[in-house]
């Protein structure tokens, strides 16, 4: 079942890419959207058979693939992979319905967008090592081609390249984790499920945990990572741009609640606090940036460093409501920042410049954008946590969930939040808002179609903000039994800790059943 | 010597002024002892208006005569008295900018016969209807 | 009248900045441009006003004269018949002066419209209730606006007027006949006799107004046929059958009549000698096409920051000077208009409009700056009209008559040197 998520859309890749004869755009364009929407359509049935009270893999296929290397072509879906999975097919359609009608050379376009969404989709289901890093890789090449060839500006080969270079370091580094885990660990082969982190050294633990959180933290990115990505989503078109900060971007946060707590429970709460402290200085230096922009485009992109920032910050509390808070962040972003860069690609197609001083007034309803505008006050309030809207759903959970653990990366958290809408209130104002010029407001109206990925963006966004549990339901479980996992190990390390003492003081100070269990047992 | 009105009848070319000040029922007023001083358009001055314009006006009688009024100053105003003022205030109220430092002119008219002496006031002949503004 | 078509060189060239638009006046043009262009455009414009101006005059006389200080007027809107067979006294066979070749009874666009509106026929309750009708707001703000302007324009003495005893005691005569039977509205009168006063001057401002725009809709009817049966052979042709209207009709008399049951009352009576030209014209332009006041729409005025200007004389917000932009947003009183006239555009204009911009799509905005342009050539022609009554001919011998001119043009369009001046815009094509 979930093979076909990956082979779909590289057959159609093929098909599309290789076929034979001329094909117009448009065709290539149909053909891309009929497979992306037969992907939505696979993806909701994945759903409906989807057991939400199972916590572990479902679905799950596994076959041998090449043995002397460990590599299994195993797949399986959990609560945390399946609504990324959902977002992926969600943003993979709105892409290539935004895409420009008459963008050059479509048939390698089209290919390139459906070669992204199987890799990052293959990412999303691996249940190996060596395959997830695999597929980690496979949408690099991709993501590259399509910044440098259909990038905005002179500068896409340089934001291309810096994004390749980056993003390589950080498969090179997420592949050397790998490979020192299986090896140190004595495991034969790279599967997810048999490979134990338990009987490690505590410091060859953080060395490999620390590999993985630098990897993924490009990936993601996180402030001092980030550089690449204002240039990378800025010179790359709208669609790419929605592809790398709705999807790509998703890997990272996926990998590291999957790799790095999923995989070293115990060494996770150790490295939490710093990884707190940097998602705050994420979201704060997102936010802070994102006010000091001109150009509207790079303020969506900061404002996507700092969201980012809450989703590691509920990673790396990772309680029972943070952790469910950080999966729900993630689809959040992506609606978010799909629809925000989508609206702010129509009206650079429209009016012809992303400056903040040049724009004015696209609200006036005759002359200016107006469905457009509105649609991006909406966005922009999502964006800041407006509660009817599916970021305050998921902002909320992570700050609940997150301040008993680290209050004061929380509180910066929460600040930033106010932050977001001031950089917000000052795009809005500026563009939507004020007098049309006279001698240059003449632009052309949008299109329906073009409003259409804006418009099913925004409905999911209302949806998952006034039925949150849509949002929540499926990762619950599988995030409870994560978060239950981590505090057994950690209690585990702690009684290790305290048990050569035998300090009756030590037991006094462990309340809970389990605990005391844990204490008495060894 | 003969009053304003007769003098105007008299002369034959103010025939539409003459008319006017009929229709606007003025002619009793014009004929009291004043004393008045008149500029009086001639009928070229009439004719240059446009089509229209005196028709309506024949129409509306007070309309009329505020126009026509506008024309009257209270007091005899010789030439050589008007030379020394730079406005003066018509029986309409409003004020009528005498400019004699070249020629002799009255708002935007020229007058081409000044002082025609009458029993009750003094005529001044302009070239042009004159209008309050 | 004749307006010379060139002019002599006497005068060295006009240094102002708008030496070019000085220089068109001088020679017998207007301020707009002489293209095939705009004059289709504003003729095709002028027509499309004077449907809804048909319905404002009528209706402004109607709720001047009946419906008067009607407390709850729900029904101001609701010409009856009488109103609409009235007959205007510029146009059909009864006519004082014969302005327009057509009936004197309501345009039978505007009666087609009335019935059926954009949607279709149902009870006018409801086409009232859907705004599918003519918006007689945008005629009420306009006579707001030079009811609050009139005080301080220096034109006429209509407004001071309405300050003066005889007025008070002719309001006084009127508003006890229509509260005859009411002895509430009795009672509060005697409380605030001023209130009711103020509310009676607003009342003969909605007299004047209908009075000045009776004329205008058969003058717009009129230029609408000569062109098209391809009498005006450019924007001044145009401009100079304004002037002459103007000239011609500048005797009207203005004034207030109530008619309270059958018996008439005279709050200002005809032989004040009010004039068109004076008392209602002049005002008119001073307080429409310049004045008006900043409204509530995109863009928020603080007065604290002086973003409002102290006199109401520097107030410059009129269709002159407006950002048509804006049409269509909530709070933009010229978008009732811009409606209006949408339902009244000769098939030219909407062809026209359909080839530029977005199409029907904008076709408020297309329309509302042709508005602007012909509102232009109108200003244009009062000022050639002043310059007539007031001055010398085009052609005069005399250079300091001719330098004159030139001060009283130069004044004129020194009034557009403000920024938001669309007099710039108006010269180019692309400003639509």
């Amino acid at each position: 079942m979930l093979s076909v998520l990956i082979w779909v859309p590289i057959l159609g890749a093929a098909l599309i890419g290789l076929w034979p004869a001329a094909i117009p755009a448009s065709r290539a364009r149909l053909g891309a959207l009929v497979i992306s929407s037969s992907l939505i359509v696979w993806t909701v049935v994945l759903l409906s058979q989807f057991d939400i009270s199972n916590a572990g893999m479902q679905f799950s296929e596994a076959h041998p693939w090449i043995d002397t290397l460990g590599l299994d072509y195993s797949l399986g879906v959990d609560g945390l992979s399946l609504p990324l999975l959902a977002l992926t097919a969600l943003l993979t359609w709105t892409a290539i319905f935004s895409s420009n009608e008459s963008v050059e050379r479509p048939r390698l376009y089209y290919s390139l967008m459906l070669l992204v969404n199987a890799g990052v989709v293959g990412g999303f289901l691996a249940q190996n090592l060596l395959l997830f890093v695999l597929f980690y890789e496979l949408e690099l090449i991709p993501f590259y081609l399509l910044i440098a060839i259909w990038g905005g500006t002179s500068r896409r080969g340089y934001a291309a390249m810096k994004f390749l270079i980056y993003t390589a370091v950080s498969g090179i580094l997420i592949l050397a984790a790998f490979l020192g885990l299986t090896w140190l660990s004595g495991s034969s082969t790279f599967d997810y499920n048999s490979i134990i982190t338990a009987g490690l050294p505590l410091t060859t633990q953080l060395i490999l945990l620390t590999m993985l959180l630098v990897g993924f933290g490009i990936k993601i990115p996180l402030v001092p990572l980030h550089t690449w990505l204002p240039d990378a989503y800025v010179e790359a078109s709208p669609p790419v741009a929605i592809l790398l900060g709705g999807v790509m971007a998703k890997l990272g946060t996926y990998g590291l609640v999957r790799f790095g707590l999923g995989l070293f429970p115990e060494t996770w709460a150790l490295v939490a606090p710093g990884l707190a402290i940097l998602g705050a200085i994420s979201a704060v230096y997102g936010a802070l940036t994102a006010i000091a922009q001109k150009d509207i485009k790079r303020m969506v992109a900061y404002s996507s460093i700092g969201h980012m920032g809450y989703v590691l910050l509920g990673a790396a509390a990772a309680t029972q409501v943070s952790l469910v808070g950080a999966v729900a962040q993630m689809v959040a972003h992506g609606l978010i920042l799909a629809i925000l860069f989508h609206l702010v690609g129509v009206i650079e197609t429209k009016v012809g410049t992303r400056e903040l001083d040049v724009l004015n007034g696209l609200m006036s309803p005759v002359r200016g954008l107006p469905l457009t505008s509105a649609l991006l006050v909406l966005g922009g309030m999502a964006s800041a946590g407006i509660p009817g809207m599916a970021g305050f759903i998921a902002e909320i959970l992570v700050l609940q969930g997150s301040y008993a653990t680290f209050p004061l990366p929380t509180l910066i958290c929460v600040v930033c939040t106010g932050l977001t809408a001031v950089y917000f209130v000052i795009l809005l104002n500026r563009t939507c808002f004020g007098k049309l010029d006279n001698n240059t407001a003449y632009y052309p109206q949008v299109k329906f179609s073009e409003q259409v990925p804006a418009l099913v963006l925004a409905a999911t966004i209302f949806f998952l903000g006034i039925q949150p549990t849509w949002l929540l339901r499926w990762s619950e479980t599988t995030t409870n039994a994560m978060v239950a996992t981590v505090q057994l190990n950690v209690n585990h390390q702690l009684a290790n800790a305290i048990a050569p003492t035998r300090s009756y003081e030590a037991k006094i100070q462990l309340k809970t059943p389990i605990q005391k269990e844990l204490i008495l047992t060894p | 010597m003969a009053n304003i009105v007769d003098i105007a009848v008299g002369a034959g070319s103010f025939q539409t002024l003459v008319t006017a000040v009929q229709v606007a029922g003025l002619v009793d007023t014009l004929k009291s002892p004043g004393p008045f001083t008149v500029f009086a358009p001639n009928d070229d001055a009439f004719a240059k208006l446009p089509s229209g314009t005196v028709q309506t006006l024949v129409q509306n009688i007070p309309q009329l005569a505020r126009i026509l009024t506008f024309h009257v100053v209270s007091g005899k105003l010789m030439k050589a008295d008007l030379a020394k003022l730079s406005s003066v205030t018509s029986v309409e109220g409003s004020p009528i900018k005498i400019d004699c430092s070249d020629g002799f002119e009255v708002k935007n008219a020229t007058v081409i016969a000044p002082d025609i002496e009458a029993d009750n006031g003094v005529i001044h002949v302009i070239d042009t209807v004159i209008l309050m503004g | 009248m004749t307006i010379a078509t060139e002019t002599k060189a006497k005068l060295p060239p006009s240094k102002h900045e708008f030496a070019e638009v000085i220089h068109r006046l001088e020679a017998g043009g207007a301020m707009l441009p002489d293209t095939p262009e705009n004059l289709m455009q504003i003729i095709g414009i002028y027509k499309a006003y004077a449907v809804p101006m048909d319905f404002y005059w009528r209706d402004l006389l109607y709720i001047a004269e009946r419906v008067f200080l009607d407390p709850f007027p729900f029904f101001k809107y609701f010409i009856p018949k009488e109103y609409l067979d009235l007959h205007n006294h510029y146009a059909g066979d009864d006519a004082d002066l014969r302005i327009w070749r057509g009936e004197a009874t309501a345009h039978p666009e505007l009666l087609e419209f009335m019935e059926k509106g954009e949607t279709f026929k149902m009870p006018k309750l409801l086409h009232h209730w859907l705004h599918d009708r003519v918006n007689m707001e945008f005629a009420e703000e306009c006579m707001r606006s030079m009811l609050w302007h009139g005080r301080d324009m220096g034109w006429g003495l209509f407004d001071s007027y309405l300050d003066s005893d005889e007025y008070k005691a002719n309001a006084d005569k009127a508003i006890k006949a229509y509260f005859k039977y009411n002895p509430v509205m009795m009672a509060l009168y005697k409380a605030f006799p001023d209130l009711f006063l103020e509310q009676c001057r607003q009342m003969s401002y909605y007299s004047n107004l209908g009075l000045f725009w009776e004329i205008m809709a058969p003058v717009f009817f009129e230029m609408s046929d000569i062109y098209d049966e391809g009498g005006f052979k450019g924007v001044p042709d145009a401009m100079n059958f304004l002037v002459n209207g103007i000239f011609a009709i500048a005797g009207r008399p203005i004034y207030h009549h109530v008619y309270i049951r059958g018996e008439c009352y005279e709050i200002i009576p005809k032989s004040k000698g009010f004039m068109w030209l004076y008392e209602a014209a002049l005002p008119y332009v001073e307080a429409v096409f310049y004045r008006t006041s900043p409204f509530r729409g995109t863009k928020s005025y603080n007065a604290q920051a002086k973003q409002v200007p102290d006199d109401q004389k520097d107030f410059h917000y009129g269709i002159l000077y407006a950002d048509v932009f804006p049409v269509g947003t909530a709070g933009i009183p010229p978008t009732l208009l811009m409606q209006d006239m949408l339902h009244f555009l000769p098939p030219y204009l909407v062809d026209y409009y359909r080839q530029h911009c977005r199409g029907e799509n904008d076709m408020l905005i297309q329309l509302g700056i042709t508005f602007q342009r012909s509102m232009y050539c109108v200003t244009s022609a009062v000022i050639q009209a002043l310059r007539t009554a007031l001055l010398y001919p085009l052609d005069d011998p005399n250079p300091k008559h001719l330098q004159a001119n030139r001060a009283f043009f130069e004044a004129q369009i020194n009034r557009f040197k403000r920024p938001e001046a669309r007099l710039r815009n108006i010269q180019a094509q692309n400003y639509r």
